[in-house]
């Protein structure tokens, strides 16, 4: 028997960045406790379908360099933080002294606030199931730690654009932590893209903590070039009576994979969470989604829809845990898939693990085509065949797209999906 | 301008309509009757292009043109219009620019330019108006959680706006209320016109009170098997179907037995 693949070596030299000593030993440490990790394979359960896709090189062990040079230049409709590679760019960024809210750099963080940082980082994921993840722990050059005063609202969206430029070979870690004190609210938009051919690793991981009350808009869109394997942790903790929304869009890639997880652990928590996947030619995307109801008197509602074009390749797999304490919980899981071709493969799988009696816990799955009924309609009207096929197929997500709550994001998102569509289409 | 000669058609290999001869003239309106499951909506359909329907023999001719050569969307951009039997519900295609769309594929066809969005909502909310809809309806998704009237009434709106040359309006009386009724005759009379014929399926003579038809037709079995003026309506109503030498076993539905 072949000895499983572990991860090269080559990954774990120590980090070039300077940090506070307490988030540098903590690097140390997930660096030397990686040693010997095992890479997914076919028969990891929760990388089963997606382990093929990942290939990660020495060349990519690599830290991107952060010199500066480059820099999103987006103009967004809000509050605007750019990282580059993994690091932070105060002069690409941009927003004001708010109040109640600081911004700040792990390089920056003053003894105190590091070590605070270094003993919450890495709670809110199960490391057992999010295993790569860790190595963002073990490697992560910078990060970003967004806190908010309780009661703080800030008033416009804050984007965090997380650009990779790959004009080498290489890889990046983008950190954030976001601390919600109680009854705070913050949008926030993580968009993630790309620039440069060569191929690269984002292994990029957020944590969240809400506090009582807390309100968090969480919006992802993940738009990186072809070129770029995207491994993506999302790991939130929700207080008594908070609250947390999220809206994923992501476009296919080599490899694309987006673990998110949520602990709902006070009573009357509440999670709402909303994702859309398009791949085409031989593109990937795994979504995989827990949500742990830990608490009494929660609820949370998913929603997830996939559309598979040429012959690529979506996954979801929702898992909602039930906890025998989690009385009177209310959960809600639906994942529809639509297959535009007939070499596109999609996989979905619904896990539940119900403890407790006395709860309501609703889950669906369907996979299918576009409906000739409608399709027939559309083109009875003159529609060409193609832009009806874009219509329907728009509609098929328009339902979720719609609930985007930043304008300017949902149009981005919309006109991204837009073109996706007609191209996907013309080649048909 | 509608030419139809010796039609046959068949789903699933099983044949329903078994030799259709019609001919309707520019500025026509004709009206088919038959009992459920003679082939009315079948040959609707058959002419708007849906391709669940296999034609095995025969000829359809729009101005000369040969029908059955052109895609669904080709056909409607030569004038074909069909009113479904039973409209489609789309959500998350909002009406209007389900609408929209098909009104400027049409107008590019014809070498036009498209309507913007402001002029389209402003012609969209006079014709909505002219079928008695609530202009809020052009908000929402096509045809989603209409009643079966406001269904009705979104086809004659469509009507109104394509104007094609050939309307084929499948049942669009039925479930109508009174008012509605008289809603959607008026849609259709102002589609009356000179240069368009109107084929309309029907199973009340009710409604030709309101659309006097030129011409009658009994579809049964798959074949027309009587042709009159619209006393010929007059006539089924008080009679039924019995004394045309129609019987259960005729009709399409249970000849392939
Ligand atoms: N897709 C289909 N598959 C199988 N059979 C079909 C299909 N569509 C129509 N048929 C059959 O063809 C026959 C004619 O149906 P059609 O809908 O044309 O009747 P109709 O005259 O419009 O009836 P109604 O007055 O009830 O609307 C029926 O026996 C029907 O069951
Ligand atoms: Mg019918």
């Amino acid at each position: 028997m072949k000895p499983a693949p572990t991860l090269s070596t080559a990954f774990l030299h120590p980090a070039g960045h300077t940090l506070p000593e307490p988030l540098a030993a903590l690097r140390r440490q997930q660096s030397s406790s990686l040693v010997d990790l095992p890479l997914p394979t076919r028969k990891t359960e929760n990388w089963k379908y997606s382990s093929k896709y990942l290939k990660l090189t020495d060349e990519m062990a690599i830290s991107l360099p952060a010199d500066g040079k480059s820099g999103s230049s987006l103009a967004v409709p809000g509050y605007k933080v750019v990282v580059l590679n993994g690091i932070m760019m105060p002069e690409a960024s941009d927003y004001p002294d708010l109040d109640g809210i600081t911004i700040e750099r792990f390089e920056d963080l003053d003894g105190d606030t590091a070590t605070w940082l270094a003993e919450r980082l890495d709670h809110a994921l199960d490391s057992q199931s999010v295993q790569i993840s860790r190595l963002n722990t073990a490697r992560f050059e910078d990060g970003l730690l967004i806190r908010l005063k309780p009661g703080a609202v800030l008033d416009q969206p804050l984007f965090i654009i997380h650009e990779t430029n790959a004009d080498a070979s290489g890889s990046a870690y983008p950190r954030i932590y976001v601390d919600a004190g109680a009854n705070s609210q913050i949008t926030l938009v993580e968009e993630y893209i790309s620039s440069g051919t060569e191929s690269a690793m984002v292994n990029t991981v957020t944590e969240m903590n809400l506090g009582e009350g807390a309100n968090v808009t969480s919006i992802r869109l993940n738009m990186e070039g072809e070129n770029v394997q995207h491994i993506g942790s999302t790991g939130v903790l929700q207080q008594r009576s908070s609250r947390f929304e999220s809206h994923c869009v992501g476009f296919g890639g080599p490899l694309r994979r987006h673990d998110l997880q949520v602990r709902l652990e006070g009573e009357g928590a509440d999670c709402k969470l909303n994702g859309v996947v398009v791949t085409q030619g031989k593109q990937h995307y795994d979504n995989h989604t827990t949500i742990e109801h830990v608490a009494a008197h929660c609820n949370s509602e998913e929603t997830y829809r996939n559309i598979a074009a040429d012959q690529s390749h979506a996954v979801f797999n929702g898992r909602i845990h039930i906890h025998q304490d989690a009385q009177k919980s209310n959960a809600e899981m639906n994942n529809k898939n639509l297959l535009l071709s007939n070499g596109a493969e999609i996989d979905t799988k619904p896990e539940l693990e119900i403890y407790a009696d006395d709860v309501k816990c609703a889950h669906g799955a369907t996979i299918g085509q576009l409906d000739e009924t409608s399709l027939f309609y559309l083109v009875s009207r003159g529609i060409g065949r193609r832009e009806a096929n874009v219509l329907l197929t728009m509609a098929f997500i328009n339902e979720l797209v719609e609930q985007i709550p930043v304008e300017a994001v949902r149009e981005t998102a919309q006109g991204r999906l837009n073109h996706f569509f007609e191209q996907t289409f013309q080649e048909a | 301008m509608l030419s139809i000669k010796n039609l046959h058609a068949s789903v699933e290999g099983k044949e329903i309509l078994k030799g259709i001869n019609l001919e309707i003239k520019a500025g026509e309106v004709h009206a088919i009757m038959g009992p459920n499951g003679s082939g009315k909506s079948t040959l609707s359909q058959v002419l708007a292009g849906n391709e669940a329907f296999e034609v095995t023999e025969g000829e359809v001719t729009l101005n000369g043109e040969n029908l059955l050569e052109l895609e669904t969307e080709e056909r409607a951009r030569e004038g074909v219009f069909l009113a479904f039997q039973y409209p489609v519900e789309i959500p998350g295609v909002s009406n209007l620019q389900f609408l929209r769309t098909a009104v400027n594929a049409l107008r590019h066809h014809r070498g036009e330019s498209e309507m913007n969005a402001a002029e389209f909502m402003k012609l969209a909310k006079e014709v909505s108006r002219q079928v008695d809809l609530d202009p809020a309806f052009l908000k929402r998704g096509v045809n989603q959680g209409f009643s079966g009237g406001e269904k009705k009434r979104n086809e004659i709106m469509q009507a109104l706006l394509l104007q094609p040359k050939l309307a084929i309006l499948d049942e669009t009386d039925s479930g109508l209320d009174i008012d509605a009724l008289q809603v959607v005759s008026n849609g259709v009379n102002a589609l009356r016109a000179k240069d368009r014929a109107i084929l309309m399926v029907t199973h009340y003579q009710r409604l030709l009170n309101h659309i006097v038809p030129d011409y009658v037709h009994v579809l049964a079995g798959g074949r027309i098997v009587k042709s009159g003026g619209r006393e010929l309506a007059l006539e089924l109503e008080e009679r039924g179907y019995g004394w045309l030498g129609i019987k259960e076993e005729e009709t399409a539905n249970s000849s392939a037995n």
